[in-house]
């Protein structure tokens, strides 16, 4: 029986291939996911090893109630140095403070030395010492009023050792450094991150942090273990520090990668399951035909003492085959796959380090399991219903049984209205956060698809049949025999339509959310926006000193000017997310939207938005009791209740006086203004952006720019996500090309008898690709629609603050389903041909 | 062969090869009902060639199929040797046509990824046996197909194609073979051959068979003829000639 399969698969060899690249597809993006994710784990865990390699004990400051404003971590006085100098127990000690996005280097053309991505750090180094990640490649370490970049900064900057580059400061006043030398992270490579590195008393002071530090690292002496260095130190420090050993901070380091690193590797599992999805329904066609097409011979062997289970293994093992090689493939396809994903990040500017990919045992467990279980499942049907075939059926000639239609609409609602419904709680359910509302809807979202795709059947004929009528017109002869092959096999359309249905369902959601996002986005900009110009950091939105507020309010032609800080907490008690802003200015450049009181809070007062009024039952004159990251607390009068929170991003306003009095750095997310009555924009503007000039990082746009920059951005989202998805529609495209070759071979016959009656090839050829273009066009059709569905049922559940218009990009979804037309076309190509060149008469006398 | 004692005991009761009693069979129900066999009852001795005749919708083909356990009647019994099939379940008649029963069908019907050997022990290596070896040598140059055996069947032609199905029916030695115009597909040359095989099968091998066919010469080579007509005998010749066949045609014809 192991020989009649073999036999079988080498006959259906062609068509076996086909399905198994849409399994390789699926498979590969798997295996690679994983390669990807444990080789850049494997990479960063030596980066964390190699950046504490000498580190024995670090000092830092215990993890507060209230985090830190800024992405910097807490800061604390420098003369814990000195004590912990004093201990015999530690060799060496050394104090350091980092930050990013903070400083820049400026070119001799007066432009901004950065990278696209990955961050700039500026920071502190004393040179190399025990405890030291960094190795000076060239010249000294920096003293005074000297610095060292890393090389390629340096290049990409034209600065050579010993000359004097300009540096922007957070303070606001650039200054003139002499580049003392170049510097290497660990063991090389600073994975595209820029380096700004001073002594530690010039970084205090450029950074406006006197006598702070963020962590001091200790060497300890001979014979003193980390454990006994650490156990020494706790007892010299103040209550807010603790120390740890250097194994715990790589321990802490690597973790944190490593958690980044799995969000990134099932983000693009997640891409990979939906591809997965996909194949599904291709294989499942594939085995059904082949089933189809070998009901007499299974009929044959039934009546000749095959067993039905032994019919049922036959094509299960000829699926395990094909589920065997797939996973194998699927696996080496993944290296490609991983090495190609690393290439995209990087040429997108995120420069992985360099290091081997890795193959782990899991990997390979993990793609044979799902390889073998994705084909098998698709295969199950087919092979029941293989198992099915009556002896008496080697008696007929030909014909396939197909499922009743009531079957067919019984199942398929079955599977639909469950579907829907887990598509309505999404939507409107309250349970939950958004991503477990998104789950449902997803979950829901996958039913609807195979719901559709079985119910498709009943009404595939017509449809394609209609979509077939203006052709049939337009194309005569050829293009009405493309109509009718096209519709006189419903299930074998829908099946077909389905995998390319769903990869255009999902693209087609995508450009409905990203649409949506950007009209809410412009509606956004249009209620709640005065500000004439906004000034922020553009490139990850990063927060920059709050010293370029009261600049910008000297300048003569500007008459309303605000900062806006984002902070951290605790009101009543509770870690809240607030908003500093200028309140006597801040209302005239943004619009809350204030429904009770005033925004205008004051240093002693607080608004709210209304949702958080009505959950906490607070009213406008309460007091809120409000302690700060410093430990400062207050009270403060509700002066203000509002309900537009999309600009400010939180839902407790304060004043900025108060919040900078008791925040360590006066840091702001973005600044807004407005011009005086009367002022020359054009001028006023210049005199901004010459003020701004001093951080070369940020950005100054009036609403309709910061539009197009969000429309830029949001748009490259989409074309990330579009491009990863674009993989359903290559599987998709190899289904069409199945199906088609399928359908050329199982009418040999009839094509011999059209062109034995007078077809040209060209007309033979034509008819088999319209025929492709109208399958194509009923599966783009019902993904397009879908995918409307789908992203407006993605608006609804996802909170209005983030998108609440629907938006409907009609110019791209028309496009959609032209594209899949083409697909369809491009793929009836080698079946067409193959077509055309059957000999006329070995054709007819096929049976 | 041991088969030929049946012949000298064929006064004495034995068991029948197949046998059909009362049989019944309708398709549809109601206005729309068709009987297909209308209460046959009919025997078939060991080791003869019986061929049955009728014009189409006779009932032939469905008494075939019902006597081979394909189909299942609507009343009465169907036995292969001492084997009642209404009482077997699916894996019990699989079983049952994997060794008692082989088929010859009109379309030859081989497996066209297998060769022409590996076509003829397809039924015992289906149920993992490698069969009598000596016995399917015999086969084999009984239906004159040494030189063909590792031939695909689209190698060769329709004759040598229908010769591999009679061997493949021979190969498990069945208890019955049923045959379905064996030489519907046929031209007359090859026909005759493969009537001749058959023959030889049961006059040489003591093999029963059973034969539907349309063609009076065909039928002539049997032992016996049943005439159906209406899902009914009508007529079993003994000794037929095709002079008798024909006219007997002709007479159920009006």
């Amino acid at each position: 029986m192991f020989r009649l399969v073999l036999r079988g698969v080498r006959a259906h060899l062609g068509r076996l291939i086909l399905t198994l690249i849409s399994v390789v597809v699926g498979v590969a993006f798997v295996s690679g996911s994983f390669v990807l994710a444990d080789s850049l784990r494997t990479i960063f865990d030596q980066v964390s090893e190699d950046a504490f390699a000498g580190v024995d004990a670090q000092i830092r400051a215990v993890e507060g109630e209230i985090n830190s404003s800024s992405a910097d971590i807490a800061r604390f006085s420098d003369d814990v140095i000195d004590v912990v100098a004093d201990l015999p127990e530690a060799a060496y000690v050394e104090g350091g403070i980092f930050s990013f996005e903070k400083a820049y280097t400026i070119d001799a053309a007066g432009e901004v030395v950065r990278p696209t991505g990955p961050p700039v750090f500026t920071g502190s180094w004393d040179g190399p010492s025990p405890v030291s990640s960094f190795r000076i490649i060239d010249g000294a370490p920096p003293r005074g009023q000297q610095v060292v970049l890393d090389p390629v900064q340096a290049t990409a900057g034209g600065f050579s050792v010993g000359d004097e580059i300009t540096i922007s400061l957070p303070t606001g006043d650039p200054e003139r450094f002499t580049l003392s030398g170049t510097i290497d992270f660990g063991e090389g490579g600073t994975g595209g991150a820029y380096f700004i590195l001073f002594d530690l008393p010039t970084t205090q002071r450029v950074l406006g942090l006197d006598g702070l530090v963020d962590s001091i690292v200790v060497a300890a002496a001979d014979g003193v273990s980390p454990e006994q260095l650490v156990e020494a130190i706790t007892p010299v420090l103040p209550d807010n520090l603790e120390a740890v050993t250097g194994d715990v901070v790589i321990g802490e380091q690597q973790e944190s990668f490593g958690s980044f690193i799995s969000i990134f590797g099932n983000v693009l599992l997640g891409f990979a399951v939906v591809v997965l999805f996909v194949s599904t329904f291709i294989i499942h066609n594939t085995f059904a035909t082949l089933v189809g097409q070998r009901t007499r011979q299974f009929g044959l062997l039934r009546s000749i003492g095959a067993s039905a289970s032994q019919i049922r293994r036959m094509v299960l093992i000829e699926a395990s085959g094909v589920g065997v090689a797939a996973s194998v493939l699927g696996l080496l396809g993944g290296l490609g796959v991983a090495s190609l994903l690393k290439q995209l990040f990087s040429a997108g500017g995120g420069e992985f380090p360099d290091g081997p990919l890795e193959i782990r045992s899991r990997t390979i467990i993990v793609v044979v399991i799902v390889g073998m279980v994705v084909t098998l499942v698709s295969a199950l049907l087919p092979a029941i219903k293989a198992a099915r075939v009556t002896p008496l059926e080697a008696f007929r000639s030909g014909g396939r049984r197909e499922r009743s239609a009531t079957f067919r609409v019984v199942s398929g609602s079955a599977v639909l209205a469950p579907g829907l419904v887990l598509m309505a709680i999404g939507m409107f359910g309250n349970a939950g956060g958004t991503a477990s509302r998104l789950g449902v809807l997803g979950v829901g979202g996958a039913l609807t698809f195979i719901g559709v795709s079985m119910l498709s059947a009943m009404f595939a004929g017509p449809v394609a049949s209609a979509i077939g009528a203006p052709i049939a017109r337009l194309r005569g002869v050829p293009g009405s025999i493309a109509r009718g092959n096209a519709s006189r096999n419903p299930q074998r359309t829908s099946a077909t339509a389905t995998a390319l249905m769903i990869g255009l369902a999902l693209i087609s959601g995508v450009a409905v959310l990203t649409q949506s996002i950007l009209d809410t986005f412009d509606e956004i900009l249009s209620e709640s926006i005065s500000a004439d110009l906004f000034i922020f950091e553009s490139n990850q939105g990063l927060e920059f000193s709050g010293v370029l507020v009261d600049q910008l309010g000297a300048i003569d032609d500007v008459d309303q000017v605000s900062g806006f800080a984002t902070i951290e907490v605790l009101i009543d008690g509770e870690p809240r997310s607030a908003t500093g802003f200028d309140s006597s200015t801040g209302t005239s450049v943004v619009n809350m939207g204030v429904i009770d009181g005033t925004a205008e809070v004051g240093q002693d007062g607080i608004a709210l938005l209304d949702d958080r009024a009505s959950e906490l039952g607070i009213n406008v004159g309460d007091l809120v009791s409000v302690e700060f990251e410093d430990g400062y607390r207050t009270d403060l009068t509700v002066r203000g209740i509002f309900d537009d929170a999309a600009v400010v991003e939180s839902d407790w306003l304060l004043d900025r006086e108060l919040t900078r009095t008791h925040t360590i750095t006066d840091d702001v997310a973005f600044i807004g203004l407005t011009y005086v009555d009367g002022a020359d924009p054009i001028a006023t503007r210049a005199a901004v952006e010459e003020v701004a000039s001093a951080f070369p990082q940020l950005s100054v746009q009036d609403n309709t720019e910061f539009q197009e920059e969000a429309q830029g951005q949001i748009a490259q989202l989409q074309i990330v996500i579009t491009g990863l998805l674009v993989l359903c529609l290559v599987v998709a495209f190899f289904g069409i090309v199945n199906t088609m070759a399928l359908a050329v071979l199982e009418r040999t016959r009839e094509i011999g008898l059209l062109r034995a009656v007078g077809m040209t090839r060209r007309q033979l050829q034509s008819s088999v690709r319209w025929e492709a273009a109208i399958i194509s066009l009923f599966g783009a059709l019902l993904g397009v629609a879908l995918g409307l569905l789908l992203g407006s049922a993605a608006v609804i559940a996802i909170p209005d603050s983030f998108v609440r218009t629907i938006g409907i990009p009609w110019g791209q979804l028309v496009a959609y389903i032209i594209l899949g037309g083409i697909l369809g076309v491009i793929a009836a190509w080698f079946p067409a041909r193959r077509a055309a060149r059957l000999d006329v008469l070995d054709a007819i006398s096929t049976d | 062969m041991c088969w030929q004692t049946a012949d000298m005991t064929a006064t004495t009761p034995i068991i029948a090869a197949a046998a059909a009693v009362d049989a019944v069979k309708t398709y549809g129900s109601g206005d729309a009902a068709v009987t297909a066999l209308d209460h046959v009852s009919v025997e078939f001795a060991p080791g003869k060639f019986t061929a049955i005749m009728g014009p189409s919708g006779s009932g032939k083909s469905t008494l075939m199929h019902c006597l081979a356990g394909l189909d299942e009647l609507t009343s009465g019994e169907v036995t292969i040797g001492d084997t009642e099939l209404s009482t077997l379940n699916d894996r019990q008649l699989t079983e049952l046509r994997r060794t008692q029963v082989g088929f010859i069908f009109q379309s030859f019907n081989l497996i066209p990824t297998l060769t022409a050997e590996e076509n003829i022990v397809l039924p015992l290596t289906l149920g993992g046996r490698k069969g009598d070896r000596q016995w399917i040598d015999t086969v084999i140059d009984t239906v004159g197909l040494r030189d063909r055996l590792s031939h695909r069947p689209n190698e060769l032609s329709g004759g040598q194609q229908q010769r591999v199905a009679v061997a493949r029916a021979l190969a498990s030695q069945p208890t019955i073979i049923f045959a379905d115009e064996p030489t519907g597909n046929l031209d007359s040359n090859s026909g005759g051959e493969i009537l001749a095989f058959m023959r030889r099968a049961v006059d040489e091998f003591g093999q029963t068979i059973v034969m539907v066919t349309h063609d009076a010469n065909a039928a002539a080579t049997a032992d016996r003829i049943l005439f159906l007509n209406d899902g009914q005998i009508v007529h079993d010749m003994s000794e037929p000639t095709a002079d008798k066949v024909l006219d007997m045609m002709k007479s159920i014809g009006n």
